[in-house]
């Protein structure tokens, strides 16, 4: 286990920095985080089935339930940078020790439900966090003023490096943090409900839940831009149109 | 008699080279690291110039003067930040080679591209390419088809790779040329920021988005349609198992209209139901 939290750590680490530094180059999407995490984390070849399939499921769902439209000054504080790979990981760390307690028949759906909502549960809680490290910066800042007096440049430079290594510590402490809670948290709550957690329960809540994503992809992609409805029919008509020739060319 | 003083050597005022520019542009992709509502990226902004500061100014007093000009308040598009950069850059060196170019001359220039940098930067990256980028990603899981269906699913690294690739294919470019291009059109902000055509961008990114949530829909639905009803029990028997994502996502389509910004409560509140629902019927 401590080598996989270490791999989380790093990863989260990594990611948060891209948001946080403001490299902003989208590695800091769950999509992404899930995905990476997933490969990280492989648990081995009697899971290769379903090993790869969660964290693609669980990235997707929380790509499409954590894009806001809005401007950054309007959003929510919410930390995806690190949602996606906490959640992949509980995920699959929860796949490996506690599938062979639960007589489930649904396969992996049960894990990335457990893997999305651990994400959406660390995003909002990542949010808050994120408060005080800006806090933290706003000492900082009041620092820089003071060595630029003195005319100190080598001792800004380190100081913003402390502050860009403060970021990495956050995303990597937060994401190791997360995935042992989500993980004890499942560990302690999924046995003891064995008899309730069956296949067309968690069918049932991956449907509302894949639903609740699109609801918000469609107020993300569809809603929001001018003419969007216009263009998703069109994005629509066409997908059909070459869906049924490709049923009529098929054999 | 009066005792020779030691002349003072005037040191040369330095031109900025390609080098400094690069080391600019490479520190550029921390600006956000000290980021705070009362000064934003300022912090960041003054870090990212240390190299042009060091290598323009000589003597601790001036550069800790250049170093506090860049201090305070400063908020733009972290992406398009070099270029104003790149302005600031050629304003500094132009005063330390004796234009008479004052403090509020470079914050009035750094302000005047800044905000519209802002302005155009922000819905371009944050609100239509990045999340058309994740959509992208999206559809490469239902577009490709498993190569294997019993071994190792490969979408997991081609996924986030198409999602990297389409966001970064567009903010790269801005990335690299800004502080050189900045550099360049020092003189016009104007026709540097035409040039950009962030607007043309953000419409095409936009249209590309909608299209693609369309093209997703349709995928999702025929999948679904036909993994519902494998047994071909009627139309009614689809419907009621498709029932609860046509019901989620249409619930959640008018609540984010009331509540924007409340995705997260809503799928919790949504799965919540659903569990009450479940143990009820």
């Amino acid at each position: 286990m401590l080598s996989e939290i270490s791999r989380v750590a790093l990863l989260g680490g990594i990611l948060a920095l891209d948001r946080t530094a403001g490299w902003n180059l989208m590695l800091g999407q769950p999509l992404v985080g899930a995905c990476l995490a997933g490969a990280l984390l492989n648990p081995g070849p009697q899971w290769e089935l379903w090993a790869l399939r969660i964290p693609l499921g669980v990235g997707v769902l929380l790509q499409l339930l954590l894009t806001d439209p809005s401007l950054p000054a309007g959003q929510r504080p919410r930390d995806f940078a690190t949602a996606g790979v906490i959640g992949a990981s509980v995920a699959i760390l929860c796949l490996e020790r506690l599938h062979p307690l639960l007589s489930v028949t649904t396969g992996g759906i049960l894990w990335v439900l457990v893997g999305t909502f651990a994400g959406l549960l660390s995003s909002l809680v990542g949010g808050w966090m994120e408060i005080t490290l800006r806090s933290r910066n706003r000492l900082s800042a009041s620092r820089a003023d003071e060595l630029a007096k003195q005319g100190d440049l080598s001792g800004f430079e380190s100081l913003y490096w402390r502050g860009v290594f403060r970021g990495f510590l956050r995303g990597a402490t937060w994401s190791a943090v997360a995935t042992v809670a989500g993980v004890g948290a499942a560990a302690i709550i999924l046995p003891r409900l064995a008899r309730f957690v069956t296949g067309p329960r968690a069918g049932l809540i991956f449907a509302v839940v894949l639903g609740v994503a699109f609801g918000a992809g469609f107020h993300a992609h569809v809603r929001a831009p001018r003419h969007g409805l216009r263009w998703a029919a069109i994005g629509a008509i066409a997908t059909i149109v070459i869906l049924l020739r490709f049923q009529a060319v098929a054999p | 008699m009066i005792e020779p003083t030691e002349a003072v050597v005037p040191v040369p005022p330095r031109a900025l080279r390609p080098f400094d520019l690069a080391k600019v542009a490479s520190r550029a992709l921390y600006i956000q690291a000290l980021f705070s509502a009362e000064r934003q990226q300022g912090p960041g902004f003054a870090f990212a110039l240390l190299p042009v500061i060091r290598r323009v100014y000589s003597g601790a007093e001036e550069r800790g003067r250049a170093l506090a000009r860049h201090l305070g308040f400063f908020g733009t598009h972290p992406v398009l930040a070099g270029y104003v950069l790149g302005v600031t850059a050629r304003l500094e060196e132009r005063r330390s080679q004796g234009a008479p170019i004052d403090d509020a001359q470079i914050e009035q220039a750094k302000r005047a591209l800044a905000s519209p940098l802002a302005a155009l930067g922000d819905p371009l990256f944050w609100v239509t390419l990045r999340p058309l980028s994740g959509l992208v990603g999206i559809l490469g899981m239902a577009l490709l088809s498993l190569a294997d269906p019993l071994g190792p699913d490969l979408r997991v690294l081609v996924c986030p790779l198409l999602a990297l690739l389409t966001y970064n294919a567009v903010a790269l470019k801005f990335r690299l040329t800004g502080v050189a291009r900045g550099y360049a059109l020092a003189d016009e902000p104007g026709k540097l920021l035409q040039s950009l055509k962030l607007a043309e961008l953000k419409q095409f990114f936009e249209r590309a988005s909608a299209f693609a949530f369309g093209s997703l829909i349709v995928l999702t639905l025929w999948v679904l349609n036909g993994s519902a009803d494998p047994a071909g029990q009627g139309l009614s028997y689809a419907a009621s198992v498709l029932a609860p994502f046509v019901l989620g996502m249409t619930a959640t389509a008018l609540g984010l209209a009331r509540w924007p910004g409340r995705n997260v409560e809503i799928a919790l509140a949504a799965a919540l139901v659903a569990l009450v629902f479940s143990t009820r019927v």
